[in-house]
């Protein structure tokens, strides 16, 4: 019975249909922003550059590719250092 | 007639992917509305690779083109064929031996303005591809459908044509989903219109199933429409309601499964009413 219920949970992490829709997730986003996957890349990398430069930051920044509506959007998180 | 309608509606089908369904979707929504008794017209502006008329089954009856009203070489009125099933349904055929650049949006919206004069309802079947087709094809719409198929290629077109249809400043978008398979999405391996409706965020118009019969139909050149057994029938028809205003809920998807085949057989043994 467990083993049955481990494999229909299993078919659902990596059903086709569940595939489908984290790429489309993927590759709407860059289309709507006109951008492509390494393009987001660089810049991530550059604005926690850029942040570190001038304040030290704390912990792990994160800056990802969210989606709100048809529209996309940075959702940017950089923790700062305290005194 | 039951016209409740107070002005005509240029309605445009898009996809962006070829092979969706426009062109079914255009012949069964046309025909569906020109049996309610409203008055409707359909121009199929994929010139060069025309395929309504063969839709409709009125490829025998053309004679007269829209790139030879545009030039002046006949009349509107000439070149519509009317379609003898469906009083009040009329076509424009597009050119076979002439590409997209041969007319101009500005031509568009003028042919469209003198057929608002005399019909309710004024289709497009939009060319597949986002190039001057799509651009002549959206310039007189009030309103767009989109059509697309649970599968990630249509989906993408579909986002994009969505896209440059908002960058145009069109507000009224629906989509329409043709081909699903309710046994597929149960089982995992299919995209559902909850998935389709939350990537592509816009109002769902209406849902097509997957239906054998629409291959029957087409060969023919009869709009599915008129087999009362057929969902994909059955699905056109509701929207062709929907179209009119009136407020239809969404069809009940059969699955195929065992089950549903066995209700649907005790359906088809008991007397008809």
């Amino acid at each position: 019975m467990l083993t049955f219920i481990k494999n229909v949970f299993k078919q659902d992490q990596h059903s086709s249909r569940r595939q489908a829709n984290d790429r489309l997730r993927v590759v709407l986003a860059h289309d709507r922003a006109g951008t492509s996957a390494e393009l987001m890349d660089t810049i991530k990398e550059e604005i926690i550059q850029v942040i570190a430069k001038h304040i030290e930051i704390a912990g792990n920044p994160e800056v990802n590719f969210i989606r709100e509506g048809r529209h996309s959007a940075l959702d940017i998180s950089i923790p700062i250092k305290g005194r | 007639m039951e016209n409740n309608q107070t002005r005509s509606e240029v309605i445009v089908v898009t996809s962006g992917k070829g092979g969706v369904g426009k062109t079914t979707t255009v012949a069964n929504l046309s025909t569906s509305l020109a049996r309610m008794g409203y008055k409707v017209a359909v121009m199929d502006l994929d010139i060069g690779l025309k395929k309504l008329d063969l839709i409709l089954g009125l490829e025998n009856r053309v004679i007269y083109d829209i790139v030879q009203v545009i030039e002046g070489e006949c009349t509107l009125k000439q070149a519509l064929v009317k379609d003898k099933r469906f009083p009040g349904l009329c076509m424009l055929p597009a050119a076979q031996t002439r590409n997209k650049d041969d007319i101009t949006p500005e031509q568009v919206q003028t042919l469209c303005e003198s057929l608002k004069q005399e019909f309710d309802y004024i289709f497009i079947d939009c060319p597949a591809g986002i190039e001057q087709g799509f651009k002549n094809s959206i310039a007189a719409a009030d309103k767009a459908i989109v059509v697309t198929n649970p599968e990630v290629s249509a989906v993408r077109d579909a986002d994009r044509i969505i896209g440059m249809l908002e960058s145009a400043q069109y507000k009224d978008i629906h989509l329409l989903v043709n081909r699903i398979q309710n046994d597929m999405i149960k089982s995992g391996n299919m995209l559902s219109i909850e998935d389709l409706t939350q990537h592509l965020c816009i109002n769902l118009l209406g849902i097509v199933p997957e239906d054998r019969n629409v291959i029957i139909s087409t060969n023919k050149g009869e709009p599915i429409i008129l087999n009362e057994r057929s969902q994909a029938a059955q699905a056109f028809n509701n929207i062709a309601q929907r179209i009119t205003g009136r407020d239809v809920p969404f069809l009940e998807l059969d699955d195929h499964s065992f089950w549903s085949k066995l209700r649907g057989l005790g359906r088809n043994l008991l007397p008809a009413k």
